[in-house]
């Protein structure tokens, strides 16, 4: 493919919030280096404007794509509304991973540039990984966003939890990347192609290609051994069973704010990469009978993979001690809710994961950022460190029940408006009731799930009131506040929220 | 002469298999670390296989070769470079607090 200056610039021009992104992180570690100074919240609110700088490119360019053709950025990054979906929900979680980072009382103050130039490279792989319909990319941006990840679960290299937490994680993300790709290459030497559009027959490639339906009638063990092993690559970046092995280990491990990260951009990029793999190659208006067919059995597997992933997740979370790792386990058991969207294989099931995913955003960061709070005051995350804490930071604690009932998903918080859309689209009429066995393992898992919930509340306000005072943190506590009112504001405000991410489901070119 | 492609992607197989039974038997860190590169190495190979039977027909067809499996191939070599200095670097904070490399030494964090 030959390409000429007019389109070099071109495909710049559409790249403009990566370059941003990647010039910002590159300015954080230079300054890092320039100013050594002892404060570097600095360097933080400069991160923060860059992905505000960031957003807004995407936001324009939100308003430009949606037409039937997608621009494509050098043939390899696709402009959709779909990805820019998903960037903007990344630099939005950034953002406040971010200002975490800075209110985080156990991380030290100077010389953290690196902590900020890590989180912006995370974005950076984000950003391709779930803008691109190219396998290559996809791998780069998965990889990328895997390397910085490692980094900074083991940012506190001299803290022995960290260190291990690190470790951990680059096994099995190495072990998941090998599956990956050889899943990957598989499907390459099947079809000779690594484009998924072209794969699936909608977009023409040169040269010898076979489409998917051909390879699936001609050879369908390769591809189910293929299909297996990239969904297993994508379980590992979605924490889904049987590859959820690392992650309460690592969540447990890591830094909060980098937990926080981990469970909500690293989670929802995974999602977002494995929507448009599935999209793209099973739904697309060309696809062929027996593709649609064979979409249908990946989806019987993903609804197995979605019952196995929240129950695990659920029984798990409730035997801790410690509230972070009952937060890991819980994050593991709203991967199986969001799978039951998924595993729909409908692009309102799609649409209804994309929309918990909002949803998970609002209640997960909240969770976790009243964890960051009192874990700094205690210096301990188990349960029993939060006895009778309601009472010296009532602002605070309130905010964490609306984060709890969400997380269960109990009106009249958002929570609940996401599941119901996710039953909504399983007991999906084009279905059949297939799904109806799923529905009911997500709603007895909700309910399982108030008691690991509660036992929370119940040691905040519950208890003794506690001897120790706490510090009042009010930029924290601000955007806490803003972020429950937000979980219940939106249930009542949801339909322009519905819509966005209906308008920004784009794939199938209805 | 020339290998068939058959024998190529079948020691591709065989080298992946080799490393994941590494990967699940192996206590220390250093050979779960090799065990990992094989797989990715095997994935390769399998990449470049292909490729080479899309290329024979293409070659036939008049077109140029296939090149996106080699160049992934390219890409993957060097992420695997960089994952092993990653585990690498993380090893050796281990060794210096613990003085050994086996997997045993990670075993604070669990249920």
């Amino acid at each position: 493919m030959f390409l000429t200056g007019d389109i070099h610039a071109k495909s710049l021009g559409l790249l403009a919030p990566e370059l941003v992104l990647v010039a910002v992180s590159l300015l954080i570690l230079v300054l890092d280096l320039v100013w050594k100074e002892r404060d570097s919240s600095r360097l933080g609110w400069i991160s923060i404007g860059g992905l505000a700088l960031t957003s807004f490119l995407l936001l324009l360019a939100f308003g430009r794509s949606g037409g039937p053709e997608h621009e494509t950025a050098f043939a390899l990054v696709t402009i959709d509304r779909f990805g820019i979906f998903f960037k903007l929900f990344t630099c939005a979680a950034l953002a406040v991973v971010i200002f975490f980072v800075m209110q985080d009382r156990r991380e030290r103050k100077s010389h953290i540039g690196e902590y900020y130039f890590l989180l912006l490279g995370a974005a950076i792989g984000i950003f391709f990984m779930v803008g691109t319909n190219n396998l290559l990319l996809l791998v780069l941006g998965l990889e990328l966003l895997s390397l910085a990840s490692y980094s900074l679960a083991g940012f506190h290299k001299a803290e022995r939890r960290s260190a291990e937490a690190a470790m951990k994680y680059v096994i099995f993300g190495g072990l998941s990347a090998g599956v990956m790709v050889y899943g990957i290459s598989l499907l390459y030497g099947l079809t000779g192609t690594l484009d998924l559009r072209v794969m699936a027959g909608v977009a023409q490639g040169e040269g010898v290609t076979r489409s998917l339906a051909q390879a699936i009638t001609e050879s369908p063990g390769a591809v189910a051994i293929a299909m297996v092993m990239i969904l297993g690559g994508f379980s590992y970046k979605m924490s889904v069973a049987p590859f959820h092995f690392w992650a309460p280990d690592v969540y447990e491990g890591a830094p909060t704010p980098v937990t926080t990260f981990l469970a909500v951009g690293s989670k929802a990029a995974g999602f977002g990469a494995l929507l448009r793999f599935l999209a793209v190659l099973f739904q697309d208006g060309g696809a062929a009978e027996a593709v649609r067919a064979y979409g249908l059995q990946v989806g019987s597997l993903l609804a197995l993979l979605a019952a196995v992933t929240m129950t695990i997740g659920n029984l798990a979370a409730m035997r801790q001690e410690s509230v972070k790792r009952m937060l890991a386990y819980s994050s593991v058991a709203h991967a199986g809710y969001l799978l039951v969207g998924v595993a729909a294989m409908t692009s309102e099931g799609f649409e209804a994961a994309m929309f918990y995913l909002v949803a998970y955003y609002l209640m997960n960061l909240g969770a976790f950022g009243v964890l960051l709070y009192f874990s700094g005051e205690t210096g301990e995350e188990t349960f029993d460190s939060l006895d009778g804490l309601g009472y010296k930071a009532p602002l605070i604690s309130v905010a964490m029940v609306v984060f709890l009932i969400s997380l269960t998903g109990l009106p009249p918080m958002i929570g609940f408006l996401g599941k119901w859309k996710l039953i909504q689209a399983a007991m999906d009429p084009a279905l059949d009731g297939r799904l109806l066995w799923l529905v009911i393992c997500l709603v007895l898992n909700s309910v399982v799930s108030l008691y690991y919930y509660l036992r929370v509340a119940k040691h905040l306000f519950l208890k003794q009131p506690a001897e120790r005072s706490v510090r009042p943190a009010p930029a924290l506590t601000g955007l806490l506040v803003v972020l429950a009112v937000l979980n219940v504001l939106l249930l009542a405000y949801a339909r322009p929220l519905v819509e966005w991410t209906s308008a920004s489901f784009d794939l199938i070119l209805r | 002469m020339s290998v068939p492609t058959e024998y190529l992607l079948g020691l591709a197989a065989i080298l992946f298999g080799i490393g994941i039974a590494g990967f699940l038997t192996r206590r220390n860190l250093i050979v779960v670390l090799m065990s990992i590169e094989l797989m990715l190495n095997a994935a390769n190979l399998s990449l470049v296989a292909g490729a080479r039977m899309h290329s024979t027909q293409r070659l036939l067809d008049g077109a140029g070769p296939d090149l996106q499996g080699p160049v992934l191939a390219i890409f993957v070599i060097a992420v695997a470079a960089v994952e092993a200095a990653v585990g690498l670097a993380l090893i050796i904070a281990l060794y210096r607090r613990k003085q050994t490399v086996s997997l045993e030494s990670v075993s604070e964090l669990r249920d």
